[in-house]
């Protein structure tokens, strides 16, 4: 392992709307319903989605908890950095600019806080935490946030309304759910705790397989996914950069305790392992932490609400060794080797029962 | 000491009608290839692209519009032997500036070894009717770490004036099919940045410890004539060293900066030891200032 300055996960904040929409719900809404049993080949049974509350609420939401958590005040931030990709701010509305990163900064409070947008499809989040790591290993700041809120609901809906055959491009718009997310990073004072690799790499000759922008049928905006051709062409690579980061790592699959992929489907995550088991010729220990079933895929979000959920209940612990695996339209493939400190504990410590998470 | 990242390749694709080669991308792509030609690199040196522009072809908002630049500058566009890591980052009329800091950390830690810059605007309502930010351009840089030391890009200092957000907003609305870009700028937006630019002068030239007398040339935003013309009184410096090129460049939000900075280095080439502050006017508001030494 490198003696490089390993930065942590500070803080973690999670917010997860009221509003459940099961699947049979969504599918029941579809002017014309799909033939396919989608619960089935998603694995998804439900998804929180946001009502009167727009991406920018989502973000907000999750950024004060993540502040409550934290030994950092809001005017401690150095930086705020927003992975946001459905900047649906206001009702039929995608802001381009002030980047919501502003918006978060002012709601939460950060008034000397730094603030931008990072944008890189669903690995958005890690993208800013690999930001916010080289800001911080150059000295330029000592802590920062990095938070997305996803909404999603829109480009659902849209779907519900706009598909027309059984193979239509927006099919995967069914698998989407709302959630927002932040992190608060620093150097981390434990030298065995923190990110040991963090590798992204986007590989653009594959840009095609997935994109979002207005419908051109009517208003509202539309995620256009081929998905059997962008999976196919993520199991074939994926598996290598993931080999190599644990490699940088200094760790085998036995030094793992979680592996958090991106929330796509359950059955998207079951292709991709058996994928990395072709690679590796060797079969993948049984801990693959999946929350699509009740939370979808909410974006950028996903690996942290993931985080949420396993904390929670018990199964991540402090100290536990995590690889965050995502893919992400572009094609862009990262990985991430990660040791919790006490927040696991902390996390825990701060939950009220009973509450909404 | 940390070393310091430099200019190696500026590139533009300046406003003005085409017929060919419209829209964001096509216009950072222009950029992106003459700023590679500047330096003298290939496509496959370039290990980071973050891309600053804020309007979008097609109004796309996923993938990365980086990832479009990436594959049609074939900037290791494969899977395979070099790898090229690309993202938007956005934040107005400052995107650049703020690129080029986050660029110039990713380099001093040792990240990788040179990275590229680009910013485009394009209108990308399918009928004209919507409302233009600003003339389609492209601009693009490519930094690495510099051979001199004491040149290239020294202090940044980034002020956001976050009660002020409302103030510049573009969105696309969603109320009609294919989406309509908005763009709203309320009355005052330039005095606010007027107000905000002299505290951010005064630090950034403190973090670096210069005088005003040091500065050689201010290269700013070119926001309009009357802006500009209030400009050295706001910060402190006299007319002749802040570049003005309102007569002929109008304002084209985040490529800006970097193309009155093409303008300034095509009319007069810096000489070296020359220091230039570097002025950027954004929404958020924000406003930005980076030094930089030839």
């Amino acid at each position: 392992m490198s003696d490089v300055q390993k930065i942590r996960i500070e803080s973690l904040g999670a917010y997860l709307p009221e509003q459940v929409l099961t699947m049979e719900e969504l599918l029941a809404s579809c002017r014309r319903r799909p033939p396919w049993d989608l619960e089935h080949i998603t694995g998804i049974r439900e998804r929180r989605v946001a009502m009167g509350e727009y991406a920018v609420d989502l973000a907000v939401q999750a950024a004060r908890r993540a502040l409550a958590l934290s030994r950092y005040q809001a005017a401690d931030l150095d930086v705020v950095i927003c992975a946001s990709i459905s900047k649906h701010n206001r009702e039929n509305e995608f802001h381009l600019e002030p980047a919501t990163a502003a918006r978060v900064a002012r709601a939460i409070g950060a008034g000397r806080a730094r603030v931008f947008d990072v944008v890189n499809a669903c690995a958005g989040m890690l993208t800013g935490i690999f930001v916010l790591q080289g800001l911080i290993r150059a000295g330029e700041v000592r802590c920062g946030m990095v938070v997305s809120g996803e909404h999603n609901l829109p480009v659902t809906r849209t779907a519900a309304r706009e598909l027309r055959h059984r193979f239509d491009g927006q099919m995967a718009a069914l698998t989407l759910g709302d959630g927002g997310a932040a992190v608060i990073l620093d150097a981390s004072p434990d030298p065995a705790a923190g990110f040991h690799h963090l590798d992204l790499v986007t590989g653009a000759r594959h840009d095609h397989y997935c994109y979002s922008r207005p419908s051109r049928r009517g208003p509202g905006g539309i995620l256009v996914t081929k998905a059997h051709g962008l999976q196919r062409k993520g199991n074939e690579h994926f598996p290598a950069y993931l080999k190599e980061t644990l490699d940088r790592s200094g760790w085998t699959l036995d030094d793992l305790d979680h592996i958090i992929p991106h929330q796509v489907s359950v059955r998207a995550i079951e292709n991709s392992a058996r994928a990395v088991e072709r690679y590796l010729g060797c079969p993948l220990p049984a801990i693959t932490r999946i929350s699509a079933d009740v939370y979808a895929n909410t974006s950028t979000t996903s690996h942290f609400l993931a985080l949420h959920r396993f904390i929670l209940d018990g199964t991540i612990k402090a100290g536990d060794n995590l690889l965050l695996v995502s893919g992400a339209s572009g094609i862009v493939i990262s990985h991430a080797t990660y040791t919790f400190d006490d927040l696991p504990d902390r996390y825990r410590g701060r939950w009220v029962p009973g509450g909404r998470p | 000491m940390k070393r310091r990242v430099r200019i190696a390749g500026l590139g533009a694709s300046l406003p003005g009608f085409r017929l060919l080669r419209r829209g964001s991308v096509a216009r950072a792509v222009e950029a992106g290839r003459r700023c590679l030609a500047d330096a003298g690199r290939r496509p496959a040196e370039v290990g980071l692209l973050i891309h600053a522009g804020v309007t979008r072809d097609y109004h796309v908002c996923e993938p990365a519009n980086a990832a479009y630049i990436q594959r049609r500058l074939g900037i290791n566009v494969e899977f395979q032997g070099a790898r090229t890591l690309s993202f938007d980052l956005g934040n107005g009329g400052c995107g650049m500036l703020d690129a080029a800091h986050v660029l110039c950390a990713l380099l001093q830690e040792g990240t990788l070894r040179a990275g590229m810059i680009t910013a485009s605007e394009g209108n990308a309502d399918w009928q004209a009717r919507g409302e233009r930010p600003c003339p389609d351009s492209g601009a693009a840089v490519l930094l690495e770490l510099s051979p001199r030391p004491g040149t290239g890009f020294g202090s940044f200092v980034f002020l956001t004036r976050s009660e002020h957000a409302g103030m510049a907003e573009t969105v696309v609305s969603l109320a009609e099919a294919r989406g309509r870009l908005l763009v709203r700028r309320a009355p005052g937006l330039e005095d606010r940045w007027l107000e905000m630019a002299g505290s951010v002068v005064a630090e950034v030239l403190e973090r670096e410890g210069l005088s005003r007398g040091q500065v050689d040339r201010v290269i700013p935003a070119q926001i309009s004539a009357g802006f500009l013309a209030r400009l050295p009184g706001a910060i402190g410096l006299p007319a002749e060293r802040v570049a003005d090129f309102s007569g002929d460049m109008p304002d084209t939000l985040s490529t800006s900066i970097f193309l009155a900075l093409h303008r300034e280095r095509t009319l007069r080439p810096p000489l070296p030891g020359q220091t230039f502050l570097l002025l950027a006017f954004g929404s958020g508001l924000t406003v930005a200032a980076a030094t930089y030494r030839f």
